[in-house]
């Protein structure tokens, strides 16, 4: 985004809206101006939102998209909530995981299906620092979900090596989802741990697992004996959409 | 994604904290089902949910209506309502399953408490998306404290900056608690955050000749 100082009064309303701190005000000709720092700005799209940010003069905008490079369309598929990304057709940084997972069986019994949301909480992600993850995952024949935007950047999807030109570019979020057979768990989560270790971020990790028949969630037991902790709030799937999957028959 | 999950707070806090989210499915069931999704936003709105929206429009919390919210649903329609108690929760489940739509349905909150409402209706759940914390250079996050109104909109649209500056203004007695959570809430434009679990987060930071 950019802020039109011709427009501007320098009011500050929007400065502590912005989660990545790219708005400043500055002095300009002796006149306070706000000035968005085009490589901290990551597009989330926030500050143009006339519900939220109400700056007096509207004199935030976004370039015409003929003068934006595809770095910066990427920055906005990845960090504004409000577009769609042609390849998932759904608002959002990913699929839909276990939101409809009782119809699509993205994750069926016998499975885990992991995602890795880097950046997530408030740090934000170079696709660098995504890179290290995927290259670590590839390493290990994981095959990430093809459904997700982060597909298009990756140059190499039996390397998880991502297109030179967006190393840089930086977002909001950004998901790395896979789904493993239930027998690598131990082994995958292993490797997590050294993601952890190797990269300048966070993430938080989401872990998809269906209940047996008896109600008992085979991964959450698996998490407990490797001493990896699980928060009491979760997301279930109830169970209630039609045509019902669980079992995986292709 | 899983904006819903990962959410911050004491297990108190968290009781107060229930995310419905119905979803039809791409190529599956969505077809013709913007109907059905606008039946049941109008079913649910009567249960009192606390915050809704959708990323196409923004949230009740801004301003924006329901007829608003309704007219803007895509062709892969969603609903997300936040509720403040596990008992509208169990209500709202109540009356999805008389509706029986067929559509995905899933809750966001504690977990023994979601599997225990289910038992009673005689559900069995099918998945679950699990929360295994936050992993990395956990030593640059915010504090627990500023987390906690964070993760409430899990898209990261919530700024450390604005939760600081409303905490501030609560501190020195130009905002409400009522009035800070509401503007702290405006960013998230899906409806995910709770405002009424964000007022008794904020009361701790009223001055003391105010109580
Ligand atoms: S688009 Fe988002 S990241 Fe960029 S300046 Fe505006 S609020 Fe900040
Ligand atoms: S809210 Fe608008 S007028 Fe005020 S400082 Fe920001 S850009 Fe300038």
């Amino acid at each position: 985004m950019v802020v039109d100082q011709e427009k501007c009064i320098g009011c500050g309303i929007c400065t502590v809206y912005c989660p990545a701190d790219a708005i400043r005000l500055v002095t300009v000709d002796g006149k306070r101006k706000a000035e968005i720092d085009q490589d901290a700005c990551l597009e989330c799209g926030t500050c143009i939102r006339s519900r939220v940010v109400k700056c007096p003069r509207g004199a935030i905008y976004e370039l015409p998209k003929e003068e934006r490079s595809m770095g910066r369309q990427m920055r906005r598929f990845f960090s504004d909530p409000s577009t769609a990304h042609p390849r998932t057709g759904v608002p959002g940084r990913g699929t839909e995981e276990v939101k409809t997972n009782d119809v699509t069986g993205r994750v069926c019994r016998g499975e885990l299906g992991l995602c890795l949301e880097m950046g997530r909480p408030a740090l934000g992600t170079s696709v660098r620092e995504i890179e290290k993850a995927t290259m670590h995952l590839a390493r290990c024949g994981i095959v990430l979900e093809d459904c997700n935007p982060l597909t298009d950047l990756i140059e190499d999807i039996t390397t998880g090596k991502f297109r030179e030109e967006y190393l840089d570019e930086r977002f909001v979020s950004a998901i790395i989802e896979f789904r493993i057979p239930f027998e690598r768990g131990e082994e995958i989560l292993n490797v997590i741990r050294d993601i952890a270790a190797e990269i300048d971020t966070v993430f938080s990790l989401d872990m998809i697992t269906c209940y047996d028949e008896d109600g008992t969630l085979p991964g959450l037991e698996l998490c407990r004996s490797l001493g990896i902790s699980v928060r009491d709030n979760c997301k279930v799937n109830l169970g209630v959409g039609r045509p019902y999957k669980i079992e995986r028959q292709d | 994604m899983s904006h819903s999950l990962h959410r911050r707070g004491t297990a108190e806090s968290l009781s107060h904290d229930y995310i419905l989210l119905v979803t039809a499915a791409a190529g599956i069931n969505a077809a013709g089902s913007k109907d059905k999704l606008r039946r049941v936003l109008d079913v649910v709105w009567e249960v009192g949910p606390v915050n809704t929206g959708s990323n196409e429009v923004g949230t009740i919390l801004s301003g924006v209506s329901i007829e608003e919210i309704k007219a803007g649903f895509t062709e892969i329609p969603r609903v997300r309502c936040v509720f403040d108690s596990a008992d509208k929760m169990r209500e709202v489940i109540r009356r999805l399953l008389e509706m029986d739509l067929g559509i995905s349905v899933t809750v966001s909150g504690p977990r023994l408490e979601i599997e225990k409402i289910c038992a009673e209706f005689g559900i069995k759940p099918h998945s679950v998306n699990l929360s295994l914390d936050i992993w990395g250079k956990k030593n640059e996050l915010p504090e627990e404290e500023i987390l906690e109104f964070i993760t409430m909109c899990g898209h990261g649209m919530i700024s450390r900056s604005l939760v600081v500056d409303c905490i501030e203004k609560v501190k020195a007695g130009r905002l409400t608690p009522e009035q800070a959570a509401v503007r702290m809430g405006s960013p998230c434009v899906c409806g995910f955050y709770n405002p009424t679990r964000a007022i008794p987060m904020l009361q701790k930071y009223v001055p003391a000749e105010k109580h």
